[in-house]
């Protein structure tokens, strides 16, 4: 801020000055960027350069080619001889399954939760926002601990669905929030005029009011599917079966190895990674809104 | 990211107000929608919450759970959780972590949303880039810094070298006094995203005119800053403050991949000690106990929160 204070009582234009302060806030934002998105770049870099290049010194910052036989290598057929075979379609199998558990699970529950938040006016809606807010706030650590003894008793712990009731737990809150958010931009006249039209509640629900807010949906459906997706904690806790290890949980294994293949670590989160990255660009607007509702507008 | 709806309460309240009266006529029927999802937080949190307190007041080890008994056991979780060398380190290390990470972060995110909140060519763009990393799985970005600050092959070392600030690569994470440096300074990365965005909806959520009356009467652009938006933004400074130091003293994943609390007790964090007590040692009581201890902390963080922004309305 300092440097661009002196300029600006540096005499001169009125335009010169605002031009040099934009330059200046796009050097800065340019530079930020770059080192913010530098380690994301570097994971991505570090999956597709040739073995020899990643222990090179001084590092190469672009892969000389893109080389993915890595990615072959783990989520196709190891060759003969692999030092440490490791399936990766195994896993990423896993982190499908865990994702759409999670994601049918959230969604079952928040919708209609969203929409009485949204719709009616409830004694006790209020306490029970203050609840998500809070729930959302609960250390994983916490809740891990009970909900291993809990899942124990129950004879769940090594079962996909352990895993899928956690993380739909941690998620249900912000979606909830963000889904509420979205119904309560439906202008009240058109359900009262499907209502009006004699459709039932649920069918208005269904063929008014769900179109509308379709982004939103989209945009939570797919969130539930990415915690699921990116599981670490509940996994590593409840499934002692690395048969059914998620990704996330390939990628901690792979480090414990003696000898880490950088690239394959690599090329395990750059798998992970990608679709959260991609889901988050695109649908950003989204989630920004459900996090600052009423702030924003 | 909540303190939004907690500053606009009147939100929902004057929308259902607006709503025709023949939607009352079935307003029971809004607990029905309700429900399922109150009952199943209702099991899978509130009943792990309660369990988590009762455990610490009990024995419960993979032994006794074996047995199907969890014998009450008093305070000896807590004694045993305070006579443990490893504790008094860890809550050290948890303050340190999670005071260093929350101001840096916050710094950083308050800069660059002060920064993107003016025009300059392609802002949108910075802006998405800035946040693309929000949500990526913790595990995963500790993963990526844990290469990056490799002994051998890291690229934190090679650039150091090479702009002189360092002789010889440093062990970050292998070195007792660097470790904890370290996994602060990925964990400031992480949290970049979530300030950016809490503080640049609250920035865009700001007055104009009033900084047009001050441009008027010659304010220059500090001014406007330490005058006007730092204090109009107190509400959304302290909320993401507090909000920052909830979710950072839970952090696990990130320590647990980078250091496993390790070297000897370097990161150890409160939440790597409950876990290791539970899953490394199957002793669920201590667990519990550190568990509980840290929802002390939060409980006392939460009550300055609501104590600061309550004696602010009034």
């Amino acid at each position: 801020m300092s440097v661009e204070q002196i300029v600006l009582r540096a005499p001169g234009t009125a335009r010169l000055r605002r031009r040099f302060s934009k330059s200046m806030l796009f050097a800065v934002a340019l530079l930020a960027t770059t080192v913010y998105i530098f380690p994301l770049f570097w994971m991505i870099s570090t999956s597709v350069k040739e073995p020899a290049d990643i222990v090179r010194d001084p590092p190469l910052i672009f892969p000389r080619s893109i080389n993915l036989d890595i990615y072959a290598e783990l989520f196709g057929n190891p060759p003969e001889g692999a030092q440490i075979p490791i399936d990766g379609l195994r896993y990423m199998k896993n982190s499908l399954i865990i994702g759409a558990g999670t994601m049918l699970l959230t969604m079952a529950f928040a919708v209609p939760a969203a929409y009485g938040l949204a719709r009616f006016r409830l004694r006790g809606s209020g306490p029970f926002m203050m609840l998500l807010l809070i729930t959302q706030m609960l250390p994983e650590v916490l809740l891990v601990i009970p909900m291993f003894v809990f899942f124990r008793e129950l004879q769940l712990t090594n079962k996909y669905i352990s895993v899928i009731i956690a993380d739909a737990a941690l998620t249900l809150p912000f979606c909830i929030l963000i889904l509420r958010t979205g119904f309560l931009q439906v202008p009240r006249d058109l359900e009262e005029a499907a209502l009006i039209d004699g459709t039932t509640r649920l069918g208005a629900l269904r063929r008014v009011i769900v179109p509308m807010i379709r982004p939103n949906l989209v945009a939570v459906t797919l969130l539930a599917f990415l915690v699921g997706w990116g599981d670490f904690v509940f996994s590593l806790s409840f499934l002692q079966n690395q048969e059914l290890h998620p990704l996330a949980l390939g990628v901690y294994n792979f480090i414990g190895y003696y000898r880490i293949r950088w690239e394959g670590v690599m090329a395990f989160s750059t798998i992970i990674a990608i679709p959260v990255i991609v889901v988050i660009l695109a649908l950003q607007r989204y989630f920004v809104t459900g996090l600052t509702t009423g702030a924003v507008r | 990211m909540q303190q939004a709806e907690q500053l606009s309460p009147s939100r929902s309240r004057i929308a259902a107000s607006e709503l025709p009266r023949r939607l009352f006529q079935g307003e029971r029927a809004g607990y029905l929608f309700l429900l399922p999802a109150a009952v199943f937080l209702l099991i899978t949190v509130g009943y792990p919450l309660f369990d988590t307190i009762r455990m610490a007041f009990q024995e419960v080890t993979l032994g006794t759970l074996s047995r199907g008994e969890r014998p009450f056991a008093g305070l000896t979780n807590f004694e045993n959780v305070l006579a443990d060398p490893a504790f008094p380190i860890a809550l050290r290390n948890s303050l340190v972590f999670t005071v260093a990470s929350v101001f840096f972060q916050f710094i950083i995110g308050l800069t660059l949303a002060i920064i993107l909140n003016e025009a300059f060519p392609l802002r949108h763009v910075f802006r998405g880039l800035l946040l693309s990393g929000w949500r990526i799985p913790p595990i995963v970005s500790g993963t990526i810094f844990l290469w990056l600050f490799n002994y051998d092959f890291g690229f934190i070392n090679f650039f150091l070298e090479k702009i002189g600030l360092i002789d010889e690569p440093v062990r970050w994470l292998l070195n007792q006094d660097y470790a904890l440096l370290t996994v602060i300074l990925t964990n400031i990365w992480l949290g970049i995203p979530f300030n950016v965005i809490l503080l640049a909806s609250g920035l865009t959520g700001l007055p104009e005119d009033i900084y047009e009356a001050a441009t008027v009467d010659g304010a220059n652009h500090w001014q406007k800053l330490t005058h006007l938006t730092l204090p109009l933004m107190k509400p959304t400074i302290l909320a993401t403050l507090m909000l920052g130091f909830i979710y950072t003293l839970r952090v696990f994943d990130v320590i647990w991949v980078m250091t496993g609390g390790g070297p000897v007790n370097a990161t150890e964090v409160l939440p790597t000690l409950a876990y290791r007590e539970s899953f490394n040692r199957f002793n669920f009581g201590e667990g519990a106990a550190i568990s509980v201890i840290m929802l002390g902390i939060l409980f006392i963080v939460a009550l300055f929160y609501v104590r600061t922004t309550s004696e602010e309305n009034m």
